[in-house]
Order: structure tokens, then C-alpha cells, then sequence
């Protein structure tokens, strides 16, 4: 009886410090169990001098948030994650770059359910971690209506389009942004006028090659905005072909590709 | 330059354009509303009254009310793709509230609509003037529905927060974490 109440007295004197007091007790306990998840036991360094991550602090539409992440040290570079914290499928992104690809400048456009720190995790080619975060004010992006799936929605589905930057870097990158027509519906959407839940369908991976080199291979999931909207570099030293396939989670492939090269395309 | 000028002005007429939408209420609809959970809500609330979250922290301070919040649970979709990860963060809310999820959708089911009409009766103690206070997220209409199906049930001390636990979190006060409460199957 004595060992019961002492360990109820000690119970009572854990519980309340090991449960979130507080929003940002939350939102670290939240991090830590993602950085497990995805990382294991591995080390993630502070990284803001090596990876930049920009958002709006308070996003106008919660569906439709653009994200632009920077690294200082592209060559040194093998992958990126953007990991949105408080979504329920919190891995958005993970970007492995190929020998075609720049890894210095990448843009995508997220959701984001309610207010929540996002990551941005850079992967060394020696296997090293660095992390970097941000703070973003927006909520509801997950079940924001999507439209429906009647055929005029789908009619061009996976449809890509692809802009390049006119000029190089200078060093050989040719800055592009490829679009691709994907309601990429995520499961949690309602359909206003049968008024059940759309049925998820959304892209699984994005890979582009330029002249048969892997420029990048995407992972992504129902974070993704509709319509992904990708922003990447090439490093292009002539002219060549940009090659994109993509696979969503219905198992349809989509496969486009387009004339690239120094002075655009 | 003149060029510049112009897009400059054209991008502040397009901010206005974008504010006094973004500031436009919501008519209030005749019935529940049916239409996107997540959008512009009205400014008032029938039979009801709406809480600024200065009012609303006054009032809690106060005492005497019961504090529920109709969020939604995440839903899981049907499909997911293989190892992918679903995992939720566990729900927070305003300290002391009852998280019923479902609470503010258009159409109840009469098993729902029950459990929800006997909860709020328990939580006012039976006392019809006690203070309901209603919030889910800021825009969403599920809080709306919610306080105006109280007000159809006979509450006579009914009040929105239409802020939600954003607008909450944006005045500096922190959530606790919360657990939903259903109907039993």
C-alpha cells in the first residue's frame, strides 16, 4: 500500500512536467518525435548558416503556401527535407539531387493545417544534418475544398509545363519551374455537393533527368499543394532535354519533356 | 519608371481590393451552414453573441461557463501511400474546454445530434442561462453551426469566438492539450 501511494505520489509529481504545459514545450516535443521518425538517432545540427528557409509568417491561403529554401554550399549538398511539424503527414518534401541538379535555390508550394513550426533539413554528401526553422501562421490548408472529381477536373491531369530563366547563372545553372496539373487530392477534402470525403489522389514522386542525368527525384505526399509548382536549377552546359516523370498514388505515370539549355530553351 | 509607378499602384489597388474582401462578413445563411467548412464567417451570430478575445478572456476569468470547441479530428484518408507517415499532432484547444469533433457540421445525425444536445445540457448543469462559449479554428463555420444549434436547443446565454485557437495563440495565450468526446458506438 505504501509503494502504491508513492508511486502515486511520484505519478503526480511527473505527469504534469511531462505533459505539454505549453504551446512551445509542444511544438519541441512535436520536433523531437519527427526528427525520430525520420532521422533516427542520427545528429541534426543547427543550420542556419548553411540552409535558409523562407515563408510568409502568415500565409493568405493555407492550400497554397509558397516555400523557398536556399543552401549555401550546393555542391556539398545530396538532399533536402521540408517537414511542415503540426501536419498530419508532416514530410512534404525530400529532394535528392543528381549530378544535373543545383541544389541552391528550390521552391515549392505546401499546405498547412494549422500554425506550426516547418523544417528544412539539408543532407550532406557526407551524411551530415543541418537543420533550420521557421514559424508560420496559417490554418486549414488541409481540408480546403479541392474540387471534385468530375471529369472536367481531371480532363488534363498530369499536364506539365515548364519555364525556364532566360539567362544562366553564369556558372552554368539555368533556373526552371515545372507545373504539373494534379488536384493532388489528399483524403481529408470535402466535396461540396455530394458531400462526402474526395477520395485521396495525389503525386508520389516527381523525377526529372536533363541529357539522361538525374537532375532531382522528389518524394513528396498530401502535403503538397494542388497544382505542384517546383522551382529548381539545372546545370546545363548545352542544350538538352529535360526529361519529368511523375507517379501518383493511384499508380498513373506522367511523362513530359522539354528543350532546355543555356540561353533558355 | 512611369511603368513602375503604374504596377506599384495597381498592386496597392489589388491589396485594397484583396482587404475589403478579406474584412467582407459572410451574410449569415437562414439554416446551418452546408457550404466549405473553412472561409469567410459572419460578423453576428442570431440569438447569439460574439466574443473579441479580450471578451473572451474576461469572461473565462469570470467564471461560471463552459468552454466547447467543435474542431475536427483530422480525417485518415482511405488511401495512403506505403511507409508513408500519418501522424497527427495531438489536438490542443483553450484550457478546460470540451472538444467535441463533429459537433458543428450541417446535418447532424440524430445519434450525434442527441449526445450533443444531453453534453451541453451537462455542462450547463441543467442551467439554461449558464454561458455556452463556442470556437473551432479562426474562419471556420463548424462553431458557427455549432452556437446556433445551442441556441435551437434552448441555451440562452449563447457566444461565438469566431478567432478560434488561432486568434488565442495570436494574443500571446498558449493551448493545452485535449481529448475528444463522441458518442459511445
Amino acid at each position: 500500500m505504501t509503494r502504491f501511494c508513492l508511486a502515486l505520489v511520484l505519478f503526480a509529481a511527473i505527469a504534469p512536467a511531462a505533459m505539454a504545459a505549453d504551446d512551445e514545450t509542444a511544438r519541441a516535443e512535436r520536433w523531437n518525435d519527427l526528427r525520430q521518425s525520420f532521422f533516427g538517432q542520427r545528429p541534426i545540427l543547427e543550420g542556419s548558416d548553411k540552409i535558409s528557409l523562407d515563408a510568409p509568417d502568415r500565409a493568405m491561403d493555407a492550400a497554397l503556401v509558397p516555400v523557398t529554401i536556399n543552401v549555401a554550399n550546393p555542391s556539398q549538398v545530396k538532399a533536402v527535407y521540408l517537414l511542415i511539424d503540426d501536419n498530419p503527414a508532416p514530410l512534404a518534401a525530400h529532394v535528392a539531387f543528381g549530378p544535373a541538379g543545383d541544389p541552391r535555390s528550390l521552391k515549392l508550394r505546401v499546405r498547412v493545417n494549422q500554425y506550426t513550426y516547418i523544417h528544412a533539413v539539408e543532407e550532406t554528401l557526407t551524411g551530415e544534418l543541418f537543420a533550420t526553422r521557421r514559424f508560420v501562421k496559417a490554418a486549414g490548408g488541409c481540408s480546403a475544398p479541392a474540387g471534385s472529381y468530375d471529369p472536367a477536373a481531371l480532363a488534363d491531369i498530369g499536364r506539365m509545363k515548364l519555364r525556364a530563366s532566360e539567362q544562366s547563372s553564369g556558372d552554368g545553372s539555368v533556373e526552371a519551374q515545372l507545373l504539373v496539373r494534379h488536384p493532388n487530392f489528399n483524403g481529408m477534402q470535402m466535396d461540396q455537393v455530394t458531400r462526402l470525403y474526395t477520395p485521396a489522389r495525389f503525386l508520389k514522386t516527381i523525377e526529372a533527368t536533363y541529357n539522361n542525368e538525374i537532375v532531382f527525384r522528389l518524394e513528396t505526399d498530401i502535403s503538397m499543394a494542388t497544382d505542384p509548382a517546383i522551382t529548381f536549377g539545372v546545370r546545363t552546359s548545352q542544350k538538352g532535354k529535360l526529361a519529368v516523370s511523375a507517379r501518383d498514388s493511384s499508380g498513373a505515370l506522367f511523362e513530359s519533356s522539354f528543350d532546355l539549355g543555356p540561353q533558355g530553351s | 519608371m512611369t511603368i513602375r509607378k503604374f504596377e506599384s499602384l495597381a498592386s496597392v489597388a489589388a491589396l485594397l481590393t484583396f482587404c475589403a474582401a478579406a474584412f467582407a462578413a459572410a451574410p449569415e445563411p437562414n439554416d446551418y451552414w452546408s457550404g466549405p467548412m473553412q472561409g469567410e464567417t459572419p460578423a453576428t451570430l442570431t440569438g447569439g453573441r460574439v466574443l473579441q478575445t479580450q471578451d473572451m478572456a474576461a469572461l473565462i476569468a469570470a467564471g461560471g461557463l463552459a468552454l466547447i470547441d467543435v474542431a475536427e479530428a483530422p480525417r485518415r484518408p482511405d488511401t495512403r501511400a506505403p511507409g508513408s507517415v500519418w501522424t497527427p499532432p495531438p489536438h490542443r484547444n483553450i484550457a478546460g474546454s470540451i472538444w467535441i469533433p463533429g459537433a458543428g457540421a450541417a446535418q447532424l445525425d440524430p445519434r450525434m445530434n442527441e449526445f450533443f444536445r444531453l453534453r451541453l445540457a451537462k455542462a450547463a448543469d441543467g442551467d439554461l442561462d449558464r454561458p455556452l462559449v463556442f470556437y473551432c479554428h479562426l474562419r471556420c463555420w463548424g462553431s458557427w453551426n455549432a452556437a446556433k444549434r445551442a441556441i435551437g436547443y434552448g441555451h440562452r446565454a449563447v457566444y461565438w469566438y469566431p478567432e478560434g485557437v488561432e486568434g488565442w495563440q495570436d494574443s500571446g495565450r498558449t493551448l493545452a492539450p485535449a481529448e475528444p468526446e463522441t458518442p459511445l458506438l
